[in-house]
């Protein structure tokens, strides 16, 4: 592994190009969990259910990993994403679009799509030199191993079946630029790979994605929706989400899934019992 | 993974010399990772960190009634200036149990002699596998059906 620097010994100009890719990190994990949870109870097999339940409790345990990693330099799980302005997050768009309903292709080929990506950016990441990024790395890609197989799997099946390769065909047709977009740049990009903080450039990554997706899902019957000689650039969607654009799915689900917190802020639970009369 | 979990006797015993229970190297700052050997039992701590490894070592995981050190998730324990840092895995990063342990960890350490506060520093490389887990820690859960 090389010697390590942990976060607190970065220069600032460092730090602010680690925190900015920690961001990129955490927030893909933690918003993709929260859409898999809307499947927990209606997948088409209890085995179902349970796996993507499964799979939804990892990316969330991942996303933990990468929020305390900021913790450490002065964040806290309130401002990482109780209070954080939903403009400021910065995942790709795949992991925020609602599923199409009842479409169990949908989920796996955003599963499918991701993994493979999650698979390359782990692996840059271990290039970074900082201990924070690099010390999860192993315990999270073994995590990692089984949703890909699992995606894959599911895609075997599901593309073994005349209809089941059609709802494969539509969801890679809707979701396969809001994927792309697990590779546009965020404002630090620049600052990451002068630091030398990602092992592996984003547009080297995204060839190798296209390459390893590009001949899975064609040798199962499904056609890209871009030709290899098609510029990536060409095919992203409005709000890419690394730049903090969404699209409107994502303030309503942000609004969602804080609302428990914001429902608590409200209430007094100390004036209700009495205990502070 | 980086350096892996070594196999049993690292260090290999001379002719004459009795092989050690336990081989195990306790980890010191500055050390660096292939100096460490896990699962990590406090077995050659002494003064107030051994305290402080027997008294973790009352803490069981939540779901199984083995205790933390022997299912090897405490990688190191030191204690300076009454401070006692606690350096700790958990068996995967979305375990639902995290603040339960580290919060029983943190009160089991700080009801020490000379400790008066103790912090948990999560690491999670080397990743934890069964491999971590003690013969005792084994045995434990065996007892409890888990067939290891």
């Amino acid at each position: 592994m090389g010697d390590l620097r942990s976060l607190a010994d970065l220069s600032d100009e460092e730090r602010t190009a680690a925190e900015a890719l920690l961001f990129r990190l955490a927030d893909d994990e933690f918003v993709l969990a929260e859409r898999y949870t809307e499947w927990q109870v209606i997948a088409p097999t209890l085995e179902s259910d349970l796996a993507l339940s499964n799979i939804a409790q990892d990316e969330l345990g991942h996303a933990r990993v990468w929020y305390d990693a900021l913790n450490r330099i002065g964040h806290t799980e309130q401002s990482l994403v109780w209070e954080r302005d939903p403009g400021s997050f910065r995942h790709s768009t795949l992991v925020e679009l609602p599923f199409e309903e009842g479409d169990w292709a949908d989920a796996i080929v955003r599963s499918y799509l991701y993994d493979v990506a999650e698979d390359l950016r782990l692996d840059a990441v271990a290039e970074s030199g900082v201990h924070e990024l690099v010390d999860p790395i192993e315990k999270l890609r073994s995590e990692e191993e089984y949703h890909l197989q699992h995606a894959q799997q599911w895609l075997e099946r599901l593309c073994d079946d005349a209809d089941g390769l059609d709802h494969v065909q539509d969801a890679t047709d809707r979701l396969f630029e809001h994927a792309l977009t697990l590779w546009v740049p965020g404002p630090e990009a620049a600052a990451i790979e002068e630091y030398g903080l990602r092992g592996d450039s984003l547009a080297s990554m995204r060839r190798q994605w296209l390459d390893t997706v590009g001949s899975f899902l064609e040798s199962l019957g499904v056609t890209m929706p871009l030709d290899p000689e098609d510029d990536p650039a060409d095919h992203r969607p409005a709000a890419v989400g690394r730049d903090g654009s969404h699209t409107d799915h994502w303030p309503r689900l942000h609004d969602d899934l804080t609302e428990t917190y914001r429902e608590l802020d409200r209430s007094d639970v100390r004036r209700l019992r009495g205990e502070s009369a | 993974m980086s350096g892996g979990v070594p196999d049993e006797g690292v260090t290999e015993p001379g002719p004459d010399e009795e092989p050690t229970p336990c081989a195990y190297t306790e980890y010191r700052d500055g050390d660096s990772e292939s100096d460490r050997t896990y699962p990590a039992t406090g077995a050659d701590a002494d003064g107030v960190e051994a305290r402080v490894w027997a008294a973790i070592r009352d803490v069981e995981d939540p779901e199984m009634p083995v205790s933390v050190v022997d299912l090897g998730l405490i990688y190191g324990v030191t204690v300076a200036d009454g401070v006692a840092t606690i350096e700790m895995t958990l068996t995967y990063t979305g375990c639902p149990a995290r603040s339960m342990l580290t919060g029983d960890i943190e009160r089991a350490a700080e009801g020490v002699e000379g400790v008066e506060r103790a912090d948990i520093d999560l690491v999670w490389s080397p990743e934890w596998t069964l491999e971590m887990v003690t013969d005792d820690g084994e045995q434990a859960l065996r007892e409890f059906g888990v067939s290891i």
